[in-house]
């Protein structure tokens, strides 16, 4: 299972399967560039692998006004 | 993913230059394109004063850190605005990050000089983010007028410059798409104004952030029902993700081949001449300028009230 928090928002999301970064965008529907992908303090380019048991938050970079 | 650079794990892809960049490389890229818009645009000379116009977001903290690392002499401003449960903590989070990393912070309250933003909301028939922009925008240039910068700094990114860009275009606007740039020379009380992250987009100076340990203040103003133009740049967004680099060549090609049609468009009759507003002293269209009419709006009100 792989946690997903988007903007600190609860509760966060679960995916039973999801191999990479690009297919978590795709499931949430945004581009390469929509948001930043953070996984252990560290950034995710597109292509990076994702496993069981990995805790992911999805930050928005668009202003919010 | 391998960054360009180094060959080192990449943490950002950027499509639009068909890199990707670990996070050192990603910082020396980031410094590189805010140095070639300063260069390219003549935003700072040699050894000028700038003073940076820090919201406490992500782009305006970026702008600094960036500004200071190249080796300029900045200071920020932060307009305080007097919003309920928004505007302290705000300033206290900007307030900390500076004096954190060492740079030199002026805050301005506006409800100091009779502005406080929840009664100007209650007093203006207008939308309140116009207004709100029309006195920052005022204090921002009036406290680098009369503190000696030469340049005000803004955190414009790419993205606001193409959908501000995309906009003026949509009505023709011919005034606004003759001024529209990075730089905008400095006459009078005005000083130049200067946007040194114009070529780096919102995720770019976001992942900066991030990489910097930059804590920006994140959620949305209360007031706001959302930042201008986010149904431009959703549009860019989609342009962009099938054709990377769509962005930068739209607003690069404005500057170089369309900017110089619009030159000395005229704002309609009667509306080029400056006067000093009678009140501040700083450039007005009317005999007193709209941030002091608005002033006496809220003084009228609370006189009212009491």
């Amino acid at each position: 299972m792989i946690t997903v928090t988007i903007d600190g928002k609860k509760p966060p999301l679960t995916y039973p399967k999801l191999k990479t970064v690009l297919q978590l965008l795709a499931n949430l529907n945004l581009r390469v560039n929509d948001a930043l992908i953070i996984r252990e303090g560290e950034l995710l380019t597109p292509d990076r692998h994702l496993r069981p048991g990995d805790h992911v938050t999805v930050r928005m970079v668009m202003s919010r006004g | 993913m391998k960054c360009k650079r180094c060959g080192e794990l990449a943490a950002v892809k950027l499509p639009s230059h068909h890199a990707g960049f670990c996070p050192d490389c990603f910082e020396v890229f980031f410094k590189r394109q805010a140095e070639t818009a300063i260069r390219r645009h003549g935003m700072i000379k040699p050894g000028e004063k700038v003073l940076v116009a820090v919201s406490g977001g992500k782009d305006s903290l970026a702008l600094m850190r960036v500004l200071t690392d190249l080796g300029h002499d900045v200071d920020g401003l932060h307009v305080h605005l007097g919003i309920p449960d928004s505007s302290d903590p705000v300033c206290e989070r900007t307030e900390a990050y500076c004096q954190e990393n060492g740079f030199r912070l002026h805050v301005l309250r506006t409800a100091e000089v009779g502005l406080a933003i929840p009664e100007v909301k209650d007093a203006v028939h207008r939308p309140i983010c116009a207004v709100c922009g029309k006195i920052k925008r005022h204090y921002f240039n009036r406290f680098a007028y009369e503190n000696g910068y030469t340049a005000l700094a803004t955190g414009h990114n790419l993205d606001d410059e193409v959908a501000r860009l995309f906009a003026n275009t949509l009505r023709w606007d011919a005034a606004y798409l003759s001024s529209q740039g990075p730089t905008l020379p400095g006459e009078g009380r005005f000083v130049r104004k200067i946007k040194p992250l114009y070529r780096l987009t919102e995720f770019e100076t976001a992942a900066y952030c991030f990489l910097k340990g930059i804590n920006h203040w994140k959620a949305a103003c209360p007031y706001s029902g959302g930042a201008s133009f986010t149904g431009h740049k959703k549009l860019f967004a989609d342009l962009e993700d099938r054709s990377p680099g769509q962005k930068t060549a739209f607003y690069e090609a404005f500057l170089a081949q369309g900017r110089p049609h619009f030159k000395g468009a005229s704002r309609g009759e009667g509306q080029d001449t400056l006067y000093a507003c009678a009140q501040c002293g700083f450039p007005s269209s009317g005999e007193v300028c709209g941030v002091c009419r608005v002033r006496e709006l809220v003084a009228k009100r609370k006189g009212e009230a009491d």
